[in-house]
């Protein structure tokens, strides 16, 4: 297995000047995840090295950032071609910034900054402005290897976010996900939210199942049929080690790390049927969570750590039911619709997001963990399935086949802002979002 | 009485060395399972839907002794006609007293994936209970589920979903 590129440390990062996110102005402007409203110019970084050695640093930063704030759904990214400053002449502090230039081409804020290199280090500030107030909201330095530029960028983009909406963005993360894109099985990817460092995790030749992501986002479980049976694996992103979890005979299905690591929920097999368990890290069973005649599947835990959400046909079709990690009386959460399947408990723990089968295809719904509150989310358009949560419980990735072949997608949660992320052949599903990589 | 237990020793050691042969026999793409593993031939459509997958024979080709079994949408249900079928199934292994069979659980590719792995392990489940009460040693049958992984069939409609919501039964040797 070669060493996949995950960085999770060595980067450096210096916080210029805080400023409080109630500082960015916002003007007789709608502001809102489905706006797609708030005008913003992103500028290629200056290089201040005197070398072409960085290559194009400065413009993929600006790649980057510009193709997560256009996932968020909140902003108007204004085109490149217009921008009057040019990136190689002009300032970027407040106080070198001709404001008007990014005025009169209807900016309202301004995200500029300067790199330099030296070796395979690269330093980076950046700031963001406010155009119409001439100032400075936030500045960050940047200091790590030319390899974590994505994650500079990523985090930037993170950063504008807390600016503008007061809750850090979610795109210091990653997306693990399965895809036929190489062939006809399916194997397991990681990706960055802006769609970029594609990575291929498995080769199996075999198919390979529900990847989900470790809290410290560096182990990623999955099922694969490998071994003949469906089995549970770890495998380390950063080692590239990969570790047989749970061989029981039978299903060994979509684990899911607890909260704080130390336990796995998942789908067993008992007398020819799917019940859910907890096992420990190395795989020894903790305790039966459910002992019925009908399938029981898809758990997902409270952010609490003491509940599960899973998907059980115990009243006729799949239903989302909720019951305590101890086990107990499940308790039904959806009533409406005859097919819901795939729960995902929000991580601030008030929602459930899930599938339903409506609208003559398969749609993403909420619901509150109460039962209340039903909404769609997507409609008309193709099956939408597996969702899953970014970390700031603002976003949900799922696949869609509204294009054609299954695509990933990102929605908010009103569903207005629904961004596509993966394009080309296969089959691309089961996405699996990653907290914070720190 | 003593030969025919020598010879079932014998054919239990026969299977042994193809199960230790399969790692091989796989890469060079025969049939795991199949009559002649290390020999390279090609067993008649009784390979797993994985093997068959792997080798792009899935769909295509012969059925093996035994016929499969369809379903409704969402149900491990076995109508009357998956019970004709089963009962046929069962003679065959009266008939054949040494055979093992794997009995793999299919679903068409609506609804989820997990779901369906867990649908596909009921079917299979259902299968194994009705052959079992009709009197074929439980030992003498395993199951596994595919779920909606290893479709027969891939347009997206009715006639094609139903082809596909199956269960398969593999025989590992007789």
């Amino acid at each position: 297995m070669r060493r996949l590129w995950l960085l999770l440390a060595g980067m450096n990062v210096v916080m210029m000047a805080g400023l409080r996110a109630s500082d960015a102005q916002v003007r007789g402007t709608i502001f809102g995840p489905g706006a797609r409203s708030y005008p913003i110019a992103i500028s290629p970084l200056r290089n201040l090295s005197g070398s072409s050695v960085a290559g194009d640093f400065g413009t993929q930063f600006a790649d980057i950032v510009s193709a997560d704030l256009n996932l968020s759904g909140f902003f108007k990214i204004l085109d490149r071609a217009a921008y009057i400053e040019k990136p190689e002449t002009s300032g970027y502090t407040a106080d070198n910034i001709n404001f008007d230039n990014w005025s009169v081409i209807g900016a309202l804020a301004l995200a500029k900054g300067a790199y330099s290199v030296s070796g395979d280090n690269v330093t980076a500030e950046v700031r963001l402005f406010d155009v119409y107030q001439r100032r400075q909201l936030a500045g960050v330095r940047y200091h790590g290897s030319l390899g974590e530029l994505r994650r500079m960028a990523n985090k930037f983009a993170d950063e504008i976010m807390k600016q503008f909406t007061g809750e850090r963005g979610p795109f210091d993360t990653r997306f693990a996900f399965v895809s036929t894109r190489d062939g006809k099985f399916k194997d397991v990817y990681v990706m960055s939210p802006d769609g970029g460092d594609l990575q291929q995790v498995t080769k199996t030749q075999t198919i390979n199942v529900s990847p989900s992501w470790s809290p410290d986002s560096r182990l990623l479980l999955y099922t694969s049929y490998k071994g003949g049976n469906p089995n549970l694996y770890a495998i380390d992103l950063v080692s590239g080690r990969d570790v047989l979890i749970s061989s029981r005979p039978g299903l060994n299905l979509g684990g899911r790390f607890s909260p704080d690591g130390s336990k796995i929920a998942l789908t067993i097999e008992d007398k020819g049927n799917a019940d859910i368990a907890i096992i420990d890290r190395g795989g020894d069973l903790l305790r039966r969570v459910t002992d019925s005649w009908a399938i029981d599947v898809s758990p997902t835990w409270s952010p609490d750590g003491r509940r599960l959400a899973f998907t059980s046909n115990r009243s006729g079709g799949p239903q989302i039911y909720v019951v305590g990690v101890d086990g107990g009386e499940p308790r039904r959460v959806t009533f409406t619709g005859t097919y819901n399947t795939s729960p995902a408990w929000s991580p601030k723990g008030d929602l459930i997001a899930y599938v339903s089968r409506a609208d003559g295809g398969f749609n993403l719904f909420t619901v509150k963990v109460d039962g209340s509150d039903t909404r769609q989310l997507t409609q008309a358009a193709g099956n939408n399935e597996d969702p899953s949560w970014a970390p700031d419980n603002r976003y949900i990735v799922f696949s869609s086949s509204r294009t054609g072949r299954k695509k990933l997608f990102v929605t908010d949660l009103t569903g207005s802002s629904q961004v596509q992320l993966t394009r080309g052949g296969g089959d691309d599903s089961t996405p699996a979002w990653s907290r914070w990589l720190e | 009485m003593m030969a025919v237990r020598l010879r079932a020793v014998v054919a239990l050691a026969a299977l042994l060395v193809l199960v230790s042969m399969g790692c091989s026999a796989k890469k060079k793409g025969a049939a795991a399972g199949g009559a002649g593993g290390g020999l390279g031939e090609e067993g008649l459509g009784t390979g797993s839907s994985l093997e068959r997958y792997k080798q792009g024979t899935l769909g295509t080709g012969e059925q093996g002794p035994l016929k499969d079994i369809h379903f409704a949408f969402d149900s491990a249900d076995l109508d009357e006609q998956a019970r004709t079928i089963l009962r046929d199934n069962a003679n065959w292994l009266k008939d054949h007293s040494k055979a093992k069979v794997e009995i793999e659980g299919h679903c068409d590719e609506r609804g989820t994936v997990e779901y369906n792995l867990a649908l596909g392990t009921k079917r299979a489940g259902a299968a194994k209970e009705y052959l079992v009460a009709l009197g074929v040693p439980a030992d003498r049958l395993t199951t596994i589920s595919y779920g909606e992984e290893l479709p027969l069939c891939h347009e997206h409609n009715e006639e094609c979903w139903q082809q596909n919501r199956r269960v398969h039964f593999v025989v590992l040797g007789e």
